[in-house]
């Protein structure tokens, strides 16, 4: 009666991960940048062979100038904390509303049944669809875009949680009740962990949409956020800054979503290995 | 009824589904459990036993008729009685020692008295060195001794036991079938256990009751007093277990050949 | 004759039933009505719903209502085509050549958790503000999930489904065509439902940013103009425009994998 290897995990294994396979990670891990830097050398062979017109493509060269000088000054990351905030916090309060909402509709049939209609209804609208009104309500800036991204985070949040939840086998709840779980602690003790890998799932879902409407709300109206900036460089003929800011929200958003995914999958690291992803 | 009884089942039935197609599982049901007996309970697939065990647990309610435990009526679920689940029903999130914890920490035990009780069962079961691994490392004997000692860890003096062994293979079901009898053995509790495997039924209990095709009642209950004393092979190979054995197998046998609609 | 009877009864009841289910809608109406006929709220942040309604057929008989929703659908369907037949031929194309997969996955699985409105400027630079920018840029967000549905798809194609085509005597493109492309449909249709809603709103949201009329630009204008009304209508139809392009989606969905056990 043996015990079944642990996932090659250093945490919780024994010297389950060698140099070699170590060396064998990071060389995977490099030679999925390789699609990215034949893309750029493309991109800088084209512009050097004078084959687009340099207004509408600014060199690669350029636009990493751009890129650098842009970092070094302060306009990109007080525009880009703007966004990145809006995203975040809106996101943030999606998950205090929409994780809990989510929990309790798939534990009680009649919340289920009151909420379950409203959400569907909003399903088909997209959220960005709403920033007029919002602007008529609230104006430009902050509110608007905060509360236009709760509500285009709310539906996977909710969504995700709910059928995880609802799938939560009965026998861990009924062990649970067994050894004296109070009934209001079954869903943080037991549901929610339980469900933990849905959620995950439709948080990474919902920090898509979140920069998504985020920067598009920016983009309509307001007065700050680097959706905003690239506009601004845009109209004012900067291209290749407006590129360089472009490049950095691009690697802004992959960075949160894989700084997700990391967090993902330390968090579920108790999961079997057949259920973990990516 | 009988003063010393620990579990009542009086007149129990169960019908599932709604006015349009109803299942009748369970048909008047009596059953009487005294403390300290271990009763096995057997018969065919779908037969409402594992339903049966359910109700005792408090987790579905009967259609009718009453089940008591210690002379209190069984609304819900609760600490005095325990439950071993198949598919062993560990919490994936939490570690071993977490998990034999749990019930431990629901009963308000102080975690550092907590701690010496789960190390006292860590060992017991054999597991001293795994209590920081998580139940998905472990292989399926492994997470069902970790089942047991959780369960018998914060004491219920009532243990409910659904098919404990059926995911396990036969070698490793052998194991946990003697350290199940030790258990019971040092513990003097009471214990209910589900199995459609005979031969683990007529070893371990000191009664067997089998269970017709649905609708579910109690057709005959064997006594069962072996001699239980030597080693596995001795009591396994002896004629008196050989007897009672096929007794109840033949007894299992026939609910499953005598349910309407199969050619005998 | 009783037996008829207590069918269509059970229908009625079903029936019943389902719309029943819908209270929370008709308490949401009921309390958008009540609240303004009241006048808690000012008539410029909260009209009535009825107001609203009334508003929809006004709305079309301007030439305010189909007008703009057909040139976003229009933008809409030729991004989603667009993207369909490059996602569709890329992903087959990865399941099929692993120096293709090699090469594009890392940019597929980059590209498919970014914001691709991030892209307008660039695209509005590019090709202006009408038509072409808009629809390319919701071809590019929306082909990500043809090539992910496509490649999938194709991989589950079984080696057995190959070999017996193969030992049939099926030429390589037949192959593709006879064999890959009907084995990926339901994956592919999955994908579907996904780019769908994302090019709908991808399209909306260009219009509102950068003009160029469509139902997007339509409601910016409404807005511009503090005519609440309209805002709330527009918001309305383009409900309406998702709920029905969704159950066109069901309908289509269960006729083409009609074969299908899923």
């Amino acid at each position: 009666m043996g015990l079944r290897p642990p996932a090659g995990d250093a945490r919780t294994g024994d010297c389950a991960l060698t140099a070699r396979a170590i060396r064998q990670r990071t060389l995977r891990h490099l030679s999925r940048a390789v699609p990215f830097i034949l893309f750029i050398v493309l991109w800088q062979g084209v512009s050097a062979a004078n084959l687009v017109n340099p207004d509408f493509l600014p060199s690669a060269v350029a636009v990493g100038t751009a890129l650098v000088r842009l970092v070094g000054a302060h306009e990109i990351f007080d525009n880009l904390g703007t966004t990145v905030f809006t995203c975040f916090v809106g996101l943030g309060l999606g998950v205090l509303i929409g994780v809990p909402l989510g929990a309790c509709m798939a534990t009680s049939p009649r919340i289920d049944g009151f909420f379950s209609p409203l959400i569907k209804a909003t399903y088909s609208l997209p959220k960005t669809a709403l920033v007029p009104l919002l602007m008529l309500w609230f104006g430009i800036g902050g509110a608007t875009n905060i509360t236009v991204v709760v509500l285009a985070a709310l539906l996977p949040l909710i969504v995700y949680t709910y059928h995880g939840v609802h799938g939560v086998p009965r026998v861990l709840v009924w062990s649970a009740l067994a050894m004296g779980t109070p009934q209001r602690n079954l869903i943080w003790r037991i549901f929610l962990p339980a469900a933990l890998q849905e959620i995950m799932i439709g948080l990474r879902i919902a920090m898509g949409f979140s920069f998504v409407v985020g920067i598009s709300a920016e983009m309509i109206a307001s007065n700050h956020g680097i959706g905003k900036l690239m506009f601004i460089y845009g109209e004012s003929g900067a291209y290749d800054y407006m590129f360089a800011a472009t490049i950095s929200l691009l690697v802004v958003a992959y960075c949160a979503d894989r700084g997700l995914v990391h967090l993902t999958n330390y968090y579920l690291r108790w999961q079997d290995s057949a259920q973990r992803n990516d | 009824m009988n003063k010393k009884s620990k579990i009542l089942v009086e007149d129990v039935s169960k019908e599932f589904g709604s006015d349009k197609s109803q299942v009748q599982a369970l048909k008047n049901i009596n059953l009487v459990v005294s403390e300290g007996e271990f009763v096995s309970i057997v018969g065919p697939s779908g037969c409402g036993k594992s339903t049966l065990l359910y109700m005792l647990g408090g987790f579905v309610p009967p259609s009718s008729g009453r089940l008591l435990a210690d002379g209190q009526p069984i609304v819900a679920p609760g600490i005095d009685r325990g439950i071993v689940f198949q598919e062993y029903a560990l919490f994936p999130w939490l570690t071993v020692f977490d998990n034999i914890a749990y019930g431990l920490e629901m009963t308000g035990m102080p975690a550092a008295k907590r701690e010496k009780a789960v190390e006292h069962y860590v060992s017991l079961i054999g597991l001293k060195g795994f209590e920081r691994r998580y139940p998905r490392e472990l292989s399926g004997g492994m997470k069902q001794r970790v089942a047991l000692a959780r369960t018998f860890a914060y004491g219920p003096s009532i243990l409910l036991l659904d098919e404990p062994f059926g995911a396990l293979d036969s070698l490793t079901r052998e194991t946990m079938q003697d350290e199940l009898q030790r258990l019971w053995r040092t513990t003097g509790k009471t214990i209910v256990m589900v199995t459609h495997d005979v031969g683990e039924a007529v070893y371990l209990s000191n009664r067997v009751c089998v269970m017709s095709q649905r609708p579910g009642r109690i057709i005959e209950e064997f006594s069962i007093d072996l001699d239980r004393s030597g080693a596995r092979e001795d009591v396994v190979l002896s004629d008196a277990y050989t007897a009672i054995h096929n007794a109840v197998w033949v007894s299992v046998r026939r609910q499953v050949t005598h349910a309407p609609g199969i050619a005998p | 004759m009783t037996e008829q009877l207590n069918y269509s009864e059970l229908t009625l009841r079903r029936l019943v039933r389902r719309v029943g289910a819908l209270y929370p809608l008709a308490l949401v109406a009921i309390a958008w009505e009540v609240t303004a006929q009241l006048g808690v709220i000012r008539g410029i942040f909260l009209p009535r719903l009825s107001t609203v309604l009334e508003l929809i057929p006004k709305l079309a008989a301007e030439g305010q209502l189909f007008e703009p929703l057909l040139v976003s659908l229009y933008r809409a369907a030729g991004g989603l085509l667009l993207a369909l037949f490059a996602g569709v031929t890329l992903g087959f194309m990865m399941a099929r050549n692993r120096v293709i997969q090699f090469l594009i996955e890392p940019l597929v699985s980059f590209g498919f958790s970014s914001p691709k409105i991030a892209f307008l400027p660039i695209f509005i630079l590019w090709f202006g503000i009408d038509h072409v920018s808009k629809i390319l840029l919701v071809a590019l967000t929306s082909v990500f999930p043809f090539i992910v549905s496509a490649y999938e798809g194709a991989r589950n194609v079984t080696i057995n489904q190959l070999w017996a085509a193969r030992a049939m005597g099926t030429s390589n493109i037949a192959l593709l065509q006879r064999v890959v492309f009907p084995a990926s449909l339901p994956s592919l249709m999955s994908g579907l439902r996904i780019a769908v809603p994302y090019a709908l709103m991808t399209a909306f949201t260009a219009e509102m940013i950068a003009g160029g009329g469509g139902l997007g630009g339509a409601l910016v204008l409404a807005q511009r103009y503090f005519e609440t009304p309209t805002v709330f209508a527009y918001i309305l139809i383009m409900l309406g425009t998702g709920y029905v392009l969704d159950i066109a989606f069901i309908w289509a969905r269960r006729y083409v994998l009609r074969w299908h056990e899923g």
